[in-house]
């Protein structure tokens, strides 16, 4: 049993719900997400990021805006859909559940 | 001192240096590879580049001149390289892979539908999983195409060169499917003598780059080394001459791609690029993270709807899956058919070049002896180059290609190839008519007779050498015209044949024909004069020479020589089996003399004896030539000893012993053969005393004669056997590339 393949497995289911929270939090630049996670010692690769959000997006989860930049391209900022809204909130729903009950058997 | 260039990137121009760029673009591509099963690839790899372009317009920004490799290092750190990104994402589609790996040929198959490559398959392998990859390419059942390399393998050992070419050349499915790290062969420039081909079969084995040279330039020398089974001295023994090492490094030469940029050099080396590790089964995104999440609703909520729905999506899939198998079943195996018919047209095309090729190398000794100097030489040349191998090397270069998909042919290659052939055609034309314009015309038939110290002595035997002399040389024509015939300067030919003619008088007399062909009926003339033929006379030995040697300037031009012997009445005569046989060296079929008619010349003998064979004794009679116990050298020995549907018929003479269903039967007084001649006898001792005795006599020697020439038969066979597999082993072993598989092994 490897413990990074276990560790990154774990990371990797909520990856999705911690992009998600992020964005319902107002919209938001790809490296503004990778800075909020960082801050919150989370660490991913903007590559992993991208992927991620482009998948959130085709499931009409997420959508975006353009916006103009004075350093660059223009950027796309992200937002959440109704959709989004609702399968975050049935995320949340489950990531209490399971907090409570993994908090509960790791006491 | 770098070399800056500026990129149009994402919009804004971006000046860059041409070392960072190559850095920047094999990482795009690693990347876009990394994401080539992904739904939303090129949008990925869209907002990908705009976040580069963002960390670049910031670094220039901040008052870098250029962008330099340290920026594409910090940007590839930050965005993550595949090796990164797999770690991060693909660890959970593991077990979703090995679910996948009963049915990975479909898969690879779906992912690559476009555009699809042969792959040795790592799954189905047995040695290198080349065949399973051929069967999965075009198709077909995996059981064909081993069949087939089976067959080509002990046929010919000629499936073996292609199985290892493959094998190095194509790249495994492991690399597709599993993203391990990744080795390719390349040609290595940088340290090339000839085409960098050892160098980076050196770098893709891990050995020093003088193992693969030595390896391809020892059976390429080796000739060089071996006198020792020569039986002509220090002429060097061409035919050991092994062209395979050679052949397959112009192959390799042709098919490996060279290791132009960075990348391709550290594949090259096999340090780990796992930028380029393609990982086109990250199958989890294909589905999309709809369902993913729908799946993790499900697990932990237990929605049942959500479970039907996808349950319902799956049993559609299965359904399509079985529509298209069953609609594609026709087209299926036309198409295997057809492939396997191409198949067959062009291995069958590419192994008679190498036929001709060996053939050619083999007998390349005879060359000297057989071609002018000048442009008979020169076509020669032209038809071993332009005419056996440059062909085999574009036909087994244009096949590896068209499977590997390695890159098209060049055109300028294709029409040079296309040229040489057409020279070799040119070359093949010239020298088939120049050759036949010097065997156009023969020489005039000239008899000369030969002094006989005795002519009258009462038996004569032709023969070769004395009975004081314990050795002959015996391999004539065992397949190999001129492996003991041959040396420095002169070749030795068995031309000579031997007619028996009833002498006129009562003394024996012994002529020669000599005959050659020419140009001219006079430069016939001359070459057949120049023949040298020696025989004398000792007691009843006549000793002759049993070939005709024939010098390089003399070249061979059926040069040969028909002895004739004339026997009295009376005498007895016998051919040593060491001469006059019949099977010769010609260029124009079978010369054989023994039915009185010289073929070729369209000389017809008259009077010339036939049937008889070499080791007997023959007595000359009236009516001809006679064994000793008195049959005819023609009489048909069938006719004496029968066994058929009647049963068993033996005769002797008047006399016949039938034995069949109704029992033994005697006839004293039938209608032979020998009947028809009077039934006499020159020699009264010849004649059975006892019928019954001497049919019994002949019966013993009927079998005797039956088991003898059984035993002689199985002793040419088992010789025949014995050197043919000495020979084929050992050439077999020097065709096959079998340093090349010490390597790979």
């Amino acid at each position: 049993m490897n413990i990074d393949n276990t560790a990154s497995q774990m990371r990797k289911g909520v990856l999705e719900f911690c992009i998600l929270s992020i964005i319902k939090q107002g919209e938001a630049y790809p490296s503004d997400i990778i800075d909020k996670m960082k801050l919150a010692n989370l660490n991913i690769f903007e590559g992993t990021l991208y992927p991620l959000l482009t998948r959130l997006k085709n499931a009409e989860l997420l959508t975006y805006r353009w916006v103009e930049s004075n350093s660059g391209p223009p950027r796309k900022y992200f937002l959440l859909t109704d959709k989004g809204a609702d399968f975050y909130k049935e995320l949340e729903n489950t990531w209490n559940e399971m907090a409570n009950a993994v908090a509960a058997l790791t006491k | 001192m770098k070399q800056v260039i500026n990129i149009n990137f994402q919009g804004s121009v971006v000046p860059i240096e041409v070392s960072a760029y190559e850095m920047l673009k094999n990482y795009i591509e690693s990347l876009s590879r990394h994401f080539a099963a992904e739904e939303g690839k090129d949008e990925i790899i869209n907002d990908i580049e705009s976040r580069v372009a963002e960390l670049f317009q910031e670094r220039l920004k901040a008052g870098a001149t250029c962008i330099v490799d340290e920026d594409v290092q910090a940007v590839m750190n930050s965005i993550g390289r595949p090796e990164d990104l797999a770690g991060e994402e693909t660890s959970a589609n593991t077990q979703q892979q090995n679910n996948q790996n009963t049915n990975q040929q479909e898969s690879t198959y779906s992912n690559t539908s476009g555009k699809r490559r042969l792959f040795r398959d790592e799954n189905h392998k047995i040695v290198g999983g080349v065949c399973s990859g051929i069967a999965n390419y075009f198709d077909i059942d995996i059981a064909i195409v081993r069949i087939v390399f089976l067959i080509l393998l002990f046929s010919f050992g000629v499936g073996f060169i292609p199985y290892i070419i493959l094998w190095i050349a194509v790249p495994s499915s492991a690399v597709q499917v599993i993203g391990s790290r990744r080795k390719k062969l390349y040609r290595d420039l940088d340290e090339k003598y000839l085409g960098g081909v050892c160098s980076g079969i050196s770098h893709y084995f891990g050995v020093n780059v003088w193992i693969p040279r030595l390896l391809f330039l020892l059976p390429m020398i080796s000739f060089a080394f071996r006198f020792d089974d020569s039986d002509y001295g220090f002429f060097p023994n061409i035919i050991h001459f092994s062209p395979s090492a050679f052949i397959i490094y112009i192959i390799l030469w042709l098919v490996l791609p060279e290791a132009k940029t960075t990348t391709e050099k550290l594949e090259m080396k096999g340090e780990k690029v796992d930028m380029n590790s393609i990982k086109e089964s990250v199958t989890e995104e294909i589905k999309g993270v709809q369902e993913r999440a729908q799946k993790f609703g499900k697990e932990v909520m237990g929605v049942a709807s959500e479970k039907g729905k996808a349950f319902g999506g799956e049993a559609k899939s299965v359904a399509r899956k079985g529509g298209r198998s069953l609609g594609d079943v026709i087209v299926f195996i036309v198409k295997a058919f057809a492939y396997f018919i191409i198949g067959v047209v062009g291995i069958s095309l590419v192994i008679s070049l190498f036929a001709g090729g060996i053939v050619a190398i083999r007998y390349f000794s005879l060359k000297d002896f057989l071609i002018t100097d000048g442009w008979q030489n020169f076509y020669t040349w032209g038809v071993l180059l332009f005419f056996i191998i440059a062909p085999m090397i574009g036909i087994i270069t244009w096949i590896i290609r068209k499977i590997t998909r390695v890159k098209a042919g060049s055109k300028i290659l294709r029409l040079s190839f296309i040229a040489m052939w057409i020279i070799g055609w040119l070359s093949l034309a010239l020298l088939g008519a120049s050759l036949s314009n010097d065997f156009k015309h023969n020489a005039n038939i000239n008899e000369q007779s030969l002094t006989l110290s005795n002519p009258t002595i009462n038996s004569l035997e032709i023969t070769d050498h004395l009975p004081s002399t314990r050795y002959t040389r015996k391999r004539w024509f065992n397949g190999d015209f001129f492996d003991n015939v041959i040396d420095e300067d002169t070749i030795s030919i068995r031309n000579v044949a031997i007619h028996i003619i009833k002498s006129p008088n009562d003394s024996f007399k012994v002529t020669t024909i000599k005959l050659a062909s020419g140009s001219t009926r006079k430069n016939a003339d001359s070459l057949a004069s120049l023949i040298n033929f020696n025989a004398f006379q000792q007691d009843s030995l006549f000793v002759i020479d049993n070939t005709i040697s024939i010098n390089k300037t003399e070249k061979l031009r059926n040069q040969r020589v028909i002895l004739t012997v004339y026997v009295p009445v009376g005498k007895r005569i016998k051919i040593n089996g060491h001469v006059g046989r019949t099977s010769t060296i010609r260029f124009n079929g079978p010369f054989s003399v023994n039915n009185g008619y010289d073929e070729f010349d369209n000389i017809s003998f008259d009077n010339v004896e036939t049937g008889w064979g070499d080791g007997t004794w023959y007595t000359m009679t009236k009516d001809g030539l006679v064994t000793a116990d008195g049959k005819p050298a023609n009489y048909n020995d069938d006719t004496n000893f029968r066994f058929d549907e009647n049963g068993i018929d033996i005769r002797d003479g008047k006399s016949s012993v039938r034995i069949n269903e109704n029992g033994i039967s005697v006839d004293d007084n039938i209608k032979s053969p020998d009947a028809s001649n009077g039934g006499t006898y020159r020699y009264e001792d010849n004649k059975p005393k006892n019928k019954y005795d001497s049919i019994k006599i002949n019966l013993d020697k009927a079998e005797q004669n039956f088991r003898d020439s059984i035993q002689k038969e199985k002793d040419k066979i088992d010789k025949q056997v014995e050197s043919g597999i000495k020979k084929e082993t050992s050439s077999l072993y020097k065709l096959l590339p079998g340093n090349l598989l010490m390597g790979v092994l």
